[in-house]
């Protein structure tokens, strides 16, 4: 390989880092092992060679292949055959990259922004009323109710227990020991569960006034009955809620909650949100596998296509999606809003919730939701109510 | 430091041999899969291959044992998939036996934890495969995302430490080829170990290939007319579109009927059960004439 060839071929690598495809240096390696190693012999060999070492996420395919035609050429005129794109669903384009999302950046406001000079608070702090005590009794009866209802997954480590599918050879042996080299007894270990972790998404906008209270005395209930449990809130910005819900007492965590939260009441930006959650590695690892509760009406203003991408990737990460929604308590509700209808294939359940009376019923609902094959909202709702466009 | 272990196979493979012995085999795979696969082979790294369900992945597993000559050992995923299943485990009750034997004959015990108790399951297995062989990890999507954090290590030195015995290292590093419907997402640190294919919907001309290779019995106008139809129902938006899996089933299922006199058309549509498994998705294809041409 000349020098040329070579600036080129770490030019190319550059590119496709930059815009976010492929990095890290075993990928660089593997692809200019299999250049050395089984030369191509023409742009199509090229081609696969670099796709297969290079990328691992099939929507990013066409970024991979506009900058494959920008560096080699009409190489995809050669390659492209009909049906070799993984197949998106009809009707939907591909989703962007939560990375490159470039308006993430007016959701941190900082010194200096203007926001401060004005007059009126933008920022919309508020004060939640005390809970009174037929609401803490609702809270006790939720409380109970999620411990009985939260999905549980098999834990890895073994625990001692009285029967199980494996023995314990060495506590038998003890015990033989002390009982003169005679087994009286076996013991076993077993394999303990423990609650599926749970992840909520809060809507705090505007247009969930009404709620907003509600729904964060629910998520001081759900991290009470699992401590493991973590929940963001979001209106036009992401807030980390987790730890202030840890606090024992509802009231005092609602007190720490409006001294935290910025965006009560105020716009939604759902797509941009999600994004941000999902464009951070910790946050990712909270979703794998979570049971995820998206508490949010899916008003989205403005382009919905960031709400769906980040929605599919959720899906994707999570063992169920379930959105509640205030709006679907409504018995006549169809979800025919552009935003509802486009993530309605990616989640598990539409439901209706703003009260803690309806978020009990739904909470006792769990393990049959939680039960049935993935993708039930659209079976549900019916997959074909068309987009207004 | 352990060095990566070398290519298993020589790099003679090349990418066109490779599709001459796959077909050979009836495994019709397009260039990218090709690829994949003979770097694979070339460069000693495992294969992580996603996809629709149905459109083969399973099988480049199973074919790529044949072309090879190496013995296929397969391990399932499901969830609450562990270690010890997948490793080795100890046969405890067969210790036990065996020590309350020797005692009532008063010989020696001997060591137990030794080789006649130790139960192997597929990892160990494929390490111990004296001439190599090729290892389908399947459907990894559905083990809990630890147990890929569990694999990397043995993916990326292809040895497992058994604390009684010592390690075992591969004799000849194993061809792995791993496969993820995609219902989760997989760890990247993991994907990063592999080359990554995604294996897409056959085009006409290579379904047709496929149909003709596994549904024997059906001609040639037969077949076109079968691609037709089904490249018109994964248009539609349905719950589960049909793989290829689903569609020789379909081919087969329609020519036993209409060798038992049945028009084409009918046929296909009497046949449908075999393609299409959700009631919706058989409702919205039943009814509508036009999705089945004749042949």
């Amino acid at each position: 390989v000349t020098r040329r060839a070579q600036e080129h071929l770490h030019a190319f690598m550059r590119a496709l880092a930059e815009s976010g495809v492929a990095a890290g240096f075993a990928k660089h390696a593997d692809f200019l092992r299999s250049l050395a190693q089984s030369p191509p012999d023409d742009l199509t060999g090229l081609y696969w060679r670099a796709r297969v070492t290079l990328v691992t996420d099939p929507e990013a395919f066409p970024t991979f292949d506009a900058i494959f035609d920008a560096f080699f050429g009409t190489g995809r005129l050669v390659v492209r055959e009909p049906g070799s794109e993984p197949a998106s669903v009809e009707g939907e384009t591909a989703a962007p990259h939560a990375g490159d999302e470039g308006e993430l950046e007016p959701l941190e406001p900082r010194a200096g922004t203007g926001l401060h000079a004005s007059p009126l608070d933008l920022r919309g702090t508020r004060r939640f009323p005390r809970a009174s005590d037929a609401t803490r009794e609702q809270l006790r009866e939720l409380e109970a109710a999620l411990a009985e209802a939260l999905p549980r997954v098999v834990a890895r480590r073994l625990r001692r227990g009285r029967r199980g599918r494996r023995l314990d050879v060495g506590r038998v042996l003890r015990a033989a020991n002390r009982s003169g080299g005679e087994i009286v007894a076996l013991a076993w270990l077993r394999r303990p569960s423990r609650p599926r972790r749970v992840l909520l998404l809060i809507d705090v906008s505007g247009s969930q006034r009404q709620y907003t209270a509600d729904l964060l005395r629910f998520a001081h209930a759900v991290r009470r009955a699992d401590a493991r449990a973590e929940a963001f809130t979001f209106g036009t910005r992401l807030t980390r809620i987790s730890a202030v819900l840890a606090t024992p007492d509802v009231d005092r965590a609602l007190d720490g909650l409006s001294a935290t939260l910025e965006d009560v009441d105020g716009g939604t930006r759902i797509g941009a949100s999600l994004a941000a959650l999902l464009a951070n590695g910790r946050f990712v690892a909270l979703a794998r596998g979570a049971l995820i509760i998206v508490l949010s009406d899916g008003l989205e203003r403005g382009e919905v296509a960031t709400m769906v991408a980040a929605v599919r990737r959720l899906g994707r990460l999570g063992n169920h999606v379930l959105w509640w929604s205030p709006l679907a308590r409504e018995p006549r509700y169809q979800p025919v809003t552009r935003g509802m209808c486009a993530v309605l294939p990616d989640i598990d359940e539409l439901a209706g919730a703003g009260d803690l009376e309806s978020l009990l019923t739904l909470v006792r609902r769990l393990p049959q939701t939680t039960a049935r094959p993935r993708g039930a909202a659209a079976r549900m709702w019916g997959r074909d109510p068309q987009p207004i466009r | 430091v352990t060095a990566r272990p070398q290519a298993p196979e020589p790099a003679g493979v090349s990418v066109e041999e490779l599709g001459r012995r796959l077909a050979e085999r009836r495994y019709f795979a397009e260039p990218g899969l090709l690829t994949a696969i003979h770097l694979a082979l070339v460069l000693g790294r495992p294969l992580a291959l996603e996809g629709e369900p149905g459109v083969g992945k399973t099988e480049v597993g199973k074919a790529l044992a044949g072309v090879l000559g190496r013995e296929l050992i397969r391990l399932q995923c499901y969830e609450g998939l562990d270690a010890g299943q997948a490793l080795y485990e100890w046969d405890y009750p067969k210790q036990l036996l065996h020590a309350r034997v020797a005692e009532a004959e008063g010989r020696a015990v001997g060591p137990l934890y030794s080789e006649p108790f130790l139960l192997e399951r597929p990892l160990l297995r494929v390490l111990r495969a004296g001439a190599g062989a090729v290892l389908l990890i399947d459907e990894i999507d559905r083990a809990d995302s630890e147990f890929e954090a569990f694999l990397l290590e043995f993916l990326s030195d292809f040895q497992i430490t058994i604390p009684e015995l010592g390690t075992v290292r591969a004799v000849q590093p194993p061809v792995v080829v791993l496969t993820s419907n995609r219902t989760r997402e997989l760890h990247d640190a993991l994907k990063r170990r592999c080359l990554y294919h995604w294996i897409p919907f056959p085009d006409a001309e290579r379904e047709r290939r496929i149909l003709r290779a596994r549904a024997p019995g059906l001609d040639e106008a037969a077949a076109a007319a079968l691609v037709e139809s089904i490249n018109r129902i994964r248009g539609l938006s349905l719950v589960k579109r049909p793989g290829i899996a689903e569609t020789i089933d379909w081919a087969q299922g329609a020519a036993i009927l209409a060798g038992e006199g049945a028009r084409w058309p009918e046929a296909l549509q009497r046949s449908l059960g075999l393609l299409l498994k959700d009631q919706e998705d058989f409702e919205r294809v039943a009814g509508r004439p036009e999705l089945f041409p004749d042949r």
